[in-house]
């Protein structure tokens, strides 16, 4: 008991540390989640398209177009297709807990 | 006594549907209407502008966008509707007395950006939560007393598919009020709010379904071998129903237009009437209308593909072809409708986002070889492979192929010059694969046909007049000599064929002649080409009236003597240089008058029609010399 909660902040601060990386270096079915700040015209049309900061996004397919699911799940629901020019200035940190279960 | 009373009293009570784009407005707006919509463009824009009268009121169906604060000019048009600085064509331009919301209930967190900034407006307005049906059958929840509680107005859950909740909602639009709650209206501010108030009113009974098979389409659809692969299955099939199925209604309307004009020729005496009716205005309409059966079909088909949900799908495929020559994946409908006519293909552009992307896009769609050019196209690939089928076929489809590749290269070319910059990157939603909406699909194929028939109509019509009194008048008689071998069917022939020399027309043909005698064309064949400006497929009928005085080239002795036609000289007319001069200039030259206003326009201004007028003429005189020339100097 007390030792998960000694390692919870350890994980939650290794998550904030880590840099976050581009869009398209997601690997297909990881998750992560949207660092986006500007107010360009390009980011407050993708903002409005659902590529909200602090979002969660899964990557469904890698490459050109890249595609995206907002809803958790590749497949259902709310999916975007980004050029990739645009999904490699996308930044987001990796979900830790999907890229564990994908390294399991 | 709601608030709406007390607003200024206007022509007509006006309610603008607003809403994101694949959240089912515009079915739930034809559900609401009927077919009673009418479109038009908002005046001073190419953003179309469907609207209806329902009870007292008249419903704006604005374009789907995400929000209101972007450059878009859909988002400039919404801005100024809302504004009351802008409204359809015979609609009174006024701030709107309601704004009626569409959301989609599947995907409502994000679709509340556009909520708070509708809110922001202080209108009266009614939030609709669209798509219940699905997000039902998605297990997901909304409370919808919570959410209007939010947002301070009305919020009904309704379908525009079933129609349920479609009465719940007429009626609250009937009483809609300025919301009682404010929105943030910065876009930070806007998005925690959304997340707020989504925790609050919505919930999934489960976690959302994972759909393999979505996902696999998608990554078929767009895959690099597989997506082109299924991209040109598609097309082909597409195409061949076009063709094949078009082809029935277009032979009646040729045979109906035929006997029609030789009913009213029957009727009248002989003389200007007559020949202004039956070969300037009938044969004017006639040669428009047979185009409606293709056009038709495309849009139809097209708006059915667009409502499966792949064409979304297939912009990004072609997008991949297209960007490295400074076209958007957007340009693959113009560009493919201008297969059947340029005009709906420039029209079409509309739908490109970019406005450096829509321009190339309208310049280079005449390249597109349009239907008009095929029978050109068959006359001299069957001159030139009078016995091979095979090679008939293989010049056909290169002429199609040349045409594309010329506007790729225009593209590319003009994108270094004078519209620099690469073109805008593709973001788009993929919106979910679904059966298409047919009665949606109907109305705009209903639309796109009159939009064609009244601007081309018009023009064609105009223009065929003309060109008939060019090539009618003067109208001095010509005495032939008769001898004892001529027949009296020779003796008019030999006066329509003199007529043909020294008529207005003639005379500027004989004109011109010198500058398209480095092609190979003598001064029939000027005739032939100017004729043509008025729309390409008249080139055989002209040629045919030239060369033996008489239009009717059902007769396979009529295509035989255009084959055996002689210059002034006595020597054959279609040499292989000649005939392979001409075919490249058809493919490459805008020879219609018709696309050129068209291009006007929709691109904004006259130059970019006289570029693309003589960049086209340019290229096409050039191509038709260097073959000319070159098959002249190897034979």
């Amino acid at each position: 008991m007390i030792s998960t909660m000694q390692e919870l902040p350890v994980t939650e601060q290794k998550r904030d540390l880590r840099s976050p990386i581009p869009l398209t270096q997601l690997t297909r079915g990881q998750k992560g989640r949207v660092r986006i700040e500007d107010t360009t015209e390009e980011v407050k049309l993708l903002r409005a398209m659902g590529l909200r900061p602090n979002s969660e996004v899964t990557m469904c397919r890698l490459g050109e177009p890249c595609i995206i699911s907002l809803n958790g799940h590749c497949g259902d629901g709310c999916r975007l297709g980004l050029a990739k020019e645009i999904a490699g200035r996308v930044m987001v940190h990796v979900d830790q807990d999907t890229d564990q279960t994908k390294s399991e | 006594m709601s608030s709406v009373d007390s607003l200024p009293a206007v022509h007509s009570r006006t309610i603008a549907v607003l809403g994101n784009p694949n959240v089912g407005k515009t079915t739930l707006f034809n559900h609401i209407v009927g077919i009673r919509a009418k479109t038009s463009n908002f005046p001073g824009t190419t953003q179309e502008a469907r609207h209806a009268h329902y009870d007292d009121s008249v419903l704006i169906d604005l374009p789907g966008v995400y929000s209101l604060d972007l450059d878009m000019s859909e988002s400039v048009v919404c801005r100024q509707v809302l504004a009351g600085d802008l409204a359809p064509a015979g609609v009174e331009a006024h701030e709107p007395n309601a704004i009626l919301v569409v959301i989609d209930a599947t995907n409502l967190m994000r679709n509340l950006t556009i909520v708070a900034e509708a809110i922001s407006k202080r209108l009266p307005m009614v939030v609709a939560v669209n798509m219940l049906d699905l997000a039902k059958r998605r297990g997901i929840h909304i409370d919808f007393d919570r959410l209007g509680e939010c947002l301070g107005c009305s919020v009904i859950g309704c379908s525009g598919k079933t129609g349920e909740g479609v009465d719940d909602l007429m009626s609250a639009i009937r009483d809609a009020k300025i919301p009682d709650r404010s929105a943030p209206t910065d876009l930070d501010a806007i998005e925690a709010w959304g997340e707020d108030i989504y925790s609050l009113v919505a919930s999934a009974k489960e976690s959302p379904s994972n759909d393999r098979l979505t996902d696999r389409l998608d990554r078929t659809f767009t895959h690099p071998l597989l997506g082109v692969v299924s991209f040109a299955v598609i097309m082909t099939g597409l195409f061949w129903v076009i063709f094949k199925l078009a082809a029935i209604p277009m032979d009646l309307i040729d045979s109906y237009f035929g006997t029609f004009g030789g009913w009213v020729a029957g009727m009248l005496p002989e003389g200007p009437i007559s020949g202004l009716l039956v070969d300037g205005i009938i044969a004017g309409i006639g040669g428009t209308i047979i185009f409606l059966p293709q056009i038709v079909l495309l849009f139809f088909l097209l708006a059915m593909l667009e409502g499966t949900g792949y064409l979304a799908r297939a912009a990004f495929v072609i997008d991949r072809v297209l960007r490295p020559f400074g076209l958007s994946g957007h340009a693959f409908v113009p560009l493919l409708s201008s297969h059947a006519c340029a005009i709906p293909g420039i029209m079409a552009a509309r739908a490109v986002p970019d406005p450096k992307d829509r321009l190339a896009t309208i310049l280079v769609a005449p390249f597109m070889s349009c239907t008009a050019r095929i029978p050109v196209y068959v006359l001299l690939t069957v001159i030139l492979f009078p016995d091979s089928p095979a090679m008939q076929a293989a010049a056909f489809t290169s002429c199609y192929v040349i045409g594309v590749f010329a506007a790729l290269l225009s593209s590319l070319l003009v994108r270094r010059t004078i519209l620099k910059g690469a073109s805008r990157p593709m973001a788009m939603e993929l919106p979910n694969y679904r059966f298409p909406d047919l009665k949606a699909a109907a109305l705009l194929t209903y639309d796109r046909g009159m939009a064609f028939l009244r601007k081309a109509g018009t023009l064609i019509v105009a223009v065929s007049i003309v060109l008939w009194w060019l090539g009618a008048y003067p109208n001095t008689p010509v005495i032939i000599e008769p001898t004892p071998e001529t027949t009296q069917e020779q003796i008019d022939m030999m006066q329509a064929s003199a007529q043909a020399r020294n008529s207005f027309l003639g005379q500027i043909g004989g004109a011109i002649q010198p500058v398209f005698e480095p092609l190979g064309y003598d001064r029939k064949l000027t005739i032939g080409v100017l004729a043509s400006f008025a729309a390409r497929e008249v080139f055989v009928s002209t040629m045919a009236v030239q060369v033996v005085g008489s239009d009717d080239t059902e007769d396979e002795s009529v295509l035989d003597s255009i084959a055996n036609a002689t210059r002034d000289d006595g020597s054959l007319l279609f040499t292989r240089a000649t005939s392979w001069s001409l075919l490249v200039y058809y493919i490459l030259a805008m020879l219609c008058l018709p696309t050129v206003v068209v291009t006007a326009k929709e691109a904004g201004g006259w130059r970019w029609a006289w570029l693309q007028l003589g960049w086209m003429t340019l290229l096409a005189y050039s191509g038709a010399l260097i073959v000319y020339q070159s098959i002249t100097l190897l034979s």
